[in-house]
C-alpha cells in the first residue's frame, strides 16, 4: 500500500496505525519501556541535583530502600496474580519487625533462633489472614483491612508505643552491611552465565518443539544488555563499599520467585486460579490451599521484610512500615500485574518498586515538601496503570 | 373473545446475526383478551422474537412489520415498547432483592413528591390496590422483596407490569421457579387478566399450562413460522410434533461399539438450589453407566441436568446428596479432585466461564490436570510437557498456531476441544460431556463426534448431556430424560424418536405412563 499524503482518511488511518504500533510496541516490550521509565526518572533527578542523584553512595542508598519495599511486592505479585489483595502487610512488616527487635534488644536472643521465630510468625500470620479468606470467605480485602488496623494495634501494644533499641550488631548487619568486593564480582559472573545458559536453553527447548524462536540478534541483545547492567550495577555498589546485603536478598528472593512463577506446578497454579478459579478448580485442582500458601508466601515475605526494615533502622519503631502495603501493591500495578489476576511477573513487580523508591529518594533530595511527595507518586501510579491498560486493549 | 383488529400483529420477522438466521419470516398476532402460546425447541427462537417485541432490539436492527393498535410501531428501545403498553416478564425474575415491594412495583416510575422525595404513602397505597387486584392478601409492600418466595416475586413482577398499565402481557416461561400450587393461581391471574381484556403471549414448555390458558397455539422450529391454530386443534401430541418435525442429518459417523459391564452407578442423587435450599433442583435420581456405553442425558434447559452432573464430579455449588459407586466400590467425592482420581473426568457446559483459563497458553489449558506428572526435582520438565502437549494437540487436532498462545485467542471449536484434551488426559473410565458441542461449528462438531465414537469403542463410558435432540439421538445407545429435577425416563435408543423423548420431558412422569405405558419405562 502506498500512503496518499494527500488526502486526509489516508491521513488518519497512517496516524491510527502509528499510534497501534506505538500500542503493540508497549505491550510486548513493557519491560523494556518501563526500564526506560526508570532511566528516565533517574536522568531526570540527576539534572535537577547536579549529579548528586547518580553518585554511587545515593545509588547504594537508593538500592537499600528498594530492597524492602520489593520483598513485600515479590509476595504480593503472587497474592494479586491470583486475584486477592493484603492490605495487611505494611502493619505485619512493622509487627514482625517489632517483635525481631524485642526478642534481640529486651530478651537477648541471638540471631539464629531470633530470625526463625520471626519467620514463623510471618508464616502463621500469613496463614491466619489465607484461612479467613479462602475457607471462611471472608473477602481478602477486608481482612486486609481488619490486619492493617489490629496487626499495628498489637505493634503499639507490645512495643508501648517507644522504640526498641539498639538492636545486635548480628542483625544491624543485615540492613546495613555490604558483601566483600570480591564476593559482588563473583554474583555478577554467577548471575551473567545463568542468564546465558536459561536462554540457550530455552532457545534450543523452542526449537526442539517447533515454537517461535526469537531472533538471535534479539536474544543477543538482551544477554549483552543484562551483561552491561550488572557491570555497572556491581561497579557502581563496589564504588561505595559492596553489595548491600538487603539487596542481595531481594536480588535472591527475585531468582526463586521467578523459578517458582515460571518453572513449578505451584506457580503455574497461581496463574490459573487467578485467571478463571473455576476452571482449575474443575480440573481437580484443591484452589483453596493454592491461595492459602500464598498467603503464607506474603506472610513470610512480611517477616523477611521486617527483620531487614529493623536491621536498617538499627531500631524496632512502631510506625515501621505504615503504607508499606501501597507501595508494595503500587509496585505491582506499575510493573504491569493485572488487575483482574492471571498475569504479572516478578521482575516487573520489582522494577515498579523501584520506580516508587527512586522517586521517593529523588524527591526527597530535591527537597520537595511531603505533599507534592504524595501528589506525584500518586499520578505516576494512576498514569502508569492507564497506558497499561491502552496498550492492552487491542490485544484482545 | 373480542374478535376485532388484532392489538398486536408481526409480519414476516427476520432477524439475522451475524450472517446467520436466527428468525426467518415469524408471523403472530394477538387480539384484546386473547392468549397466544407460544411453544418451540431450545434454540427455535422464542427468545429473539420476544427482544423484537419489547424493543431490546430496536427498530431497524430486524426486517419485518409490527403494528400494534393499528399503527405500525417502531420502537428503538424498551422504554418505548412499555408506554406503548407492551411488558415483558422474563424467565428469570427482574426485582431488586433489597428493595421493598412497593419500591420494585414502581421502579422506574416513582411517584415522587416536590423535590424528589418519594411519595412512600401514595406507592404503598397502590401497590397495595394492585396486588390485592391479582387476589393475593397478606403481602406487605413494604418489606423487602428477598423475604417472600419464588411465587409470590413473580405475582410481585405481574402487579409490576400491571402498573405499567400493560395491554400485552408477555410471560417467558413464567412457572419455571414455581411450585405446583403457585402455578394455580399464576394460571388464574392469568385467567382474569384475559378477562379484563389485557392480551397475553405465554411461552412455557410446559404444555398442560398452555393447554389451560390459551386459546391459540403458535409453534415456531428453527427460527420459522410451522403453524398457528386454535387450541382445540393442539392437542399436546401434535404440538409436540410440530415442535421436533426436522429429520436427522447423517452428521453421525456412528461405529460399532461394544457395551461392558456397569462402571459408574449415581444412586440418589439429591441436589437443592443454591438460593433457596427447601427447593429441589434434582430430586432422586439414579442411574448407571457401562463400558463402551453412551449415554445421552435429555431434557430441557433448566430441568437438572448439569446439577445432576456436578452433583457426581463434586462441582455442585450447593448443598446435594449423591452415592457414587466405582467399579462395585463406593467413593467419597467432595471435590473434583476425588472424582478425578476415582477415573471420571468431566467437560463443562459452560466453556468460557468453567473451562477455558484465558491467560494461559492453549498448552498449558492441556496439561492443567496433570502437571504433576511432569515434575521433575521440583520443577516442571519442560520437555516432557511440551511433547504431550505436542502429541495430544496432534491426536485431537486441535489447531493453533503454537501452544503457548493463549487460549483466548482460539475459535469456539477449539477451544472445546483443548478441553476435551485436557480431560482424556486424567485417562478418565467414565467421561462426562455436558453440552460438548455447544457454540461449536459443524466442522469441529463432526470431529467431536468421531472422537466420543472412538472413545467408546476403546471401552470409555461416556455420558453426553445435551439440549439438542437430534444429537442425543445420532450419539447415544441409551437415553435418559430429565424433566423438572426427576428422572422421566430411561429408553433404549432404537426407533426412539424426538417426540417421544419430548413428551417425557414435558409431561410429569405419572401421566406419560398412563397415557403411553409401552414407551416410558419409569426407574
Amino acid at each position: 500500500m502506498t500512503p496518499d499524503i494527500s488526502s486526509a482518511p489516508a491521513r488518519e488511518r497512517a496516524a491510527t496505525a502509528g499510534a497501534d504500533r506505538i500500542r503493540q510496541w508497549f505491550a510486548r516490550y513493557k519491560i523494556l519501556a518501563l526500564l526506560l521509565a526508570v532511566a528516565l526518572i533517574w536522568l531526570f533527578f540527576t539534572v535537577l541535583t547536579h549529579g548528586a542523584f547518580a553518585t554511587p553512595r545515593n545509588l547504594s542508598n537508593l538500592l537499600r530502600q528498594m530492597a524492602i519495599s520489593g520483598m513485600l511486592a515479590c509476595g504480593m505479585v503472587f497474592v494479586i496474580i491470583a486475584g486477592e489483595i493484603d492490605l495487611s502487610v505494611g502493619s505485619l512488616l512493622g509487627l514482625l519487625g517489632g517483635v525481631a527487635a524485642i526478642l534481640d534488644a529486651n530478651h537477648r536472643w541471638p540471631i539464629e533462633a531470633t530470625i526463625p521465630m520471626v519467620l514463623a510468625l510471618g508464616v502463621l500470620a500469613g496463614l491466619f489472614n489465607g484461612w479467613l479468606s479462602t475457607y471462611r470467605r471472608v473477602p481478602s480485602f477486608i481482612v486486609g483491612l481488619g490486619g492493617m488496623l489490629a496487626y499495628r494495634g498489637v505493634l503499639l501494644g507490645i512495643t508501648g508505643g517507644s522504640t526498641i533499641a539498639p538492636v545486635s550488631d548480628r542483625i544491624v548487619f543485615l540492613g546495613q552491611g555490604y558483601l566483600p568486593r570480591l564476593a559482588g564480582d563473583a554474583l555478577a559472573l554467577l548471575l551473567f552465565a545463568v542468564l546465558a545458559f536459561v536462554t540457550a536453553r530455552q532457545r534450543s527447548n523452542r526449537r526442539r518443539y517447533d515454537l517461535p524462536v526469537p531472533p538471535l540478534w534479539q536474544d543477543g541483545m538482551k544477554i549483552v544488555g543484562a551483561g552491561v547492567i550488572l557491570v555497572a550495577f556491581v561497579a557502581i555498589l563496589n564504588s561505595y563499599g559492596g553489595i548491600p546485603v538487603p539487596v542481595l536478598l531481594v536480588l535472591v528472593l527475585l531468582g526463586i520467585f521467578t523459578w517458582v512463577a515460571t518453572q513449578t506446578v505451584f506457580g503455574r497454579r497461581i496463574y490459573s486460579v487467578g485467571s478463571n478459579l473455576e476452571a482449575t478448580r474443575l480440573s481437580g485442582v484443591d484452589t483453596n490451599r493454592v491461595k492459602l500458601a500464598i498467603f503464607a508466601l506474603m506472610g513470610l515475605m512480611c517477616a523477611f521484610a521486617g527483620i531487614v526494615n529493623t536491621a536498617r533502622l538499627a531500631a524496632g519503631s512502631p510506625s515501621a512500615g505504615t503504607m508499606g502495603e501501597l507501595d508494595a501493591i503500587a509496585a505491582c500495578f506499575i510493573g504491569g500485574t493485572s488487575m483482574r489476576g492471571g498475569s504479572g511477573t516478578v521482575y516487573g513487580a520489582l522494577i515498579g518498586a523501584l520506580v516508587m523508591a527512586s522517586l521517593d529518594n529523588g524527591m526527597s533530595m530535591l527537597d520537595v515538601d511531603a505533599y507534592w511527595q504524595m501528589i506525584a507518586k500518586g499520578a505516576i501510579l494512576v498514569l502508569a496503570v492507564w497506558i497499561d491498560v491502552v496498550s492492552r486493549t487491542n490485544r484482545r | 373473545m373480542a374478535q376485532a383488529e388484532p392489538l398486536l400483529s408481526l409480519k414476516g420477522i427476520v432477524k439475522t446475526f451475524s450472517g446467520v438466521k436466527a428468525l426467518d419470516g415469524i408471523d403472530l398476532s394477538v387480539s384484546p383478551g386473547e392468549c397466544v402460546g407460544l411453544c418451540g425447541e431450545n434454540g427455535a427462537g422464542k427468545s429473539t422474537l420476544m427482544k423484537i417485541v419489547s424493543g431490546v432490539y430496536p427498530h431497524g436492527t430486524w426486517d419485518g412489520e409490527i403494528r400494534w393498535d393499528g399503527a405500525p410501531l417502531k420502537a428503538s428501545s424498551v422504554r418505548d415498547t412499555e408506554r406503548a403498553g407492551i411488558v415483558i416478564i422474563h424467565q428469570e425474575l427482574m426485582l431488586v432483592p433489597e428493595l421493598s415491594v412497593a419500591e420494585n412495583i414502581f421502579l422506574g416510575n416513582e411517584i415522587t413528591l416536590p423535590g424528589g422525595r418519594m411519595n412512600y404513602a401514595a406507592m404503598h397505597q397502590r401497590a397495595d390496590e394492585l396486588l390485592r387486584g391479582l387476589g393475593i392478601e397478606g403481602i406487605n409492600v413494604a418489606q423487602p422483596v428477598m423475604n417472600f418466595g419464588g411465587g409470590h416475586q413473580q405475582l410481585i413482577e405481574i402487579a409490576k407490569a400491571l402498573n405499567k398499565q400493560a395491554r400485552l402481557l408477555i410471560l417467558d416461561e413464567p412457572s419455571s421457579s414455581l411450585t405446583a400450587t403457585e402455578t394455580r393461581i399464576l394460571l388464574d391471574i392469568v385467567r382474569d387478566l384475559k378477562r379484563r381484556g389485557v392480551a397475553c403471549i405465554y411461552i412455557s414448555h410446559k404444555l398442560d399450562e398452555v393447554q389451560a390458558v390459551c386459546d391459540t397455539v403458535t409453534v415456531i422450529r428453527d427460527g420459522r413460522h410451522v403453524e398457528t391454530a386454535p387450541l382445540a386443534a393442539m392437542p399436546p401430541a401434535r404440538i409436540v410434533a410440530l415442535m421436533v418435525g426436522r429429520e436427522i442429518t447423517h452428521l453421525f459417523p456412528r461405529e460399532p461399539h461394544e457395551i461392558g459391564e456397569v462402571v459408574l452407578q449415581a444412586r440418589n442423587v439429591t441436589c437443592f438450589d443454591v438460593t433457596n435450599p427447601r427447593r429441589k433442583r434434582v430430586d432422586d435420581i439414579s442411574f448407571e453407566v457401562r463400558r463402551g456405553e453412551i449415554l445421552g442425558v435429555a431434557g430441557l434447559v433448566g430441568s437438572g441436568r448439569t446439577e445432576l452432573m456436578q452433583a457426581i464430579f463434586g462441582a455442585y455449588p450447593g448443598t446435594s446428596r449423591a452415592t457414587v459407586v466405582m467399579e462395585g466400590k463406593t467413593i467419597r467425592v467432595r471435590a473434583p479432585g476425588d472424582a478425578i482420581r476415582a477415573g471420571i473426568g468431566m467437560a463443562p457446559e459452560d466453556r468460557k466461564a468453567h473451562g477455558i483459563v484465558p491467560d494461559l497458553g492453549v498448552g498449558q489449558n492441556i496439561t492443567l490436570a496433570v502437571l504433576q506428572r511432569f515434575v521433575k526435582r521440583g520443577s516442571i520438565d519442560a520437555a516432557a510437557e511440551l511433547d504431550t502437549i505436542h502429541k495430544a494437540m496432534k491426536q485431537l487436532s486441535v489447531r493453533a498456531a503454537h501452544p503457548l498462545l493463549p487460549i483466548a485467542h482460539l475459535s469456539g471449536g477449539n477451544q472445546q476441544k483443548a478441553v476435551l484434551t485436557r480431560v482424556l488426559l486424567t485417562e478418565p473410565k467414565v467421561l462426562i460431556l455436558d453440552e460438548p458441542t455447544r457454540g461449536v461449528d459443524v466442522g469441529a462438531k463432526f470431529e467431536i463426534y468421531k472422537l466420543i465414537f472412538g472413545l467408546a469403542k476403546q471401552g470409555m463410558a461416556i455420558v453426553v448431556v445435551s439440549s439438542e435432540l437430534p444429537e442425543v439421538l445420532g450419539l447415544a445407545d441409551r437415553v435418559l430424560v430429565i424433566g423438572e429435577g426427576e428422572l422421566r425416563g430411561d429408553f433404549v435408543n432404537d426407533g426412539l424418536t424426538q417426540e417421544a423423548i419430548l413428551k417425557a420431558a414435558i409431561e410429569p412422569a405419572h401421566r406419560a405412563a398412563a397415557a403411553h405405558p409401552n414407551e416410558t419405562a419409569s426407574v
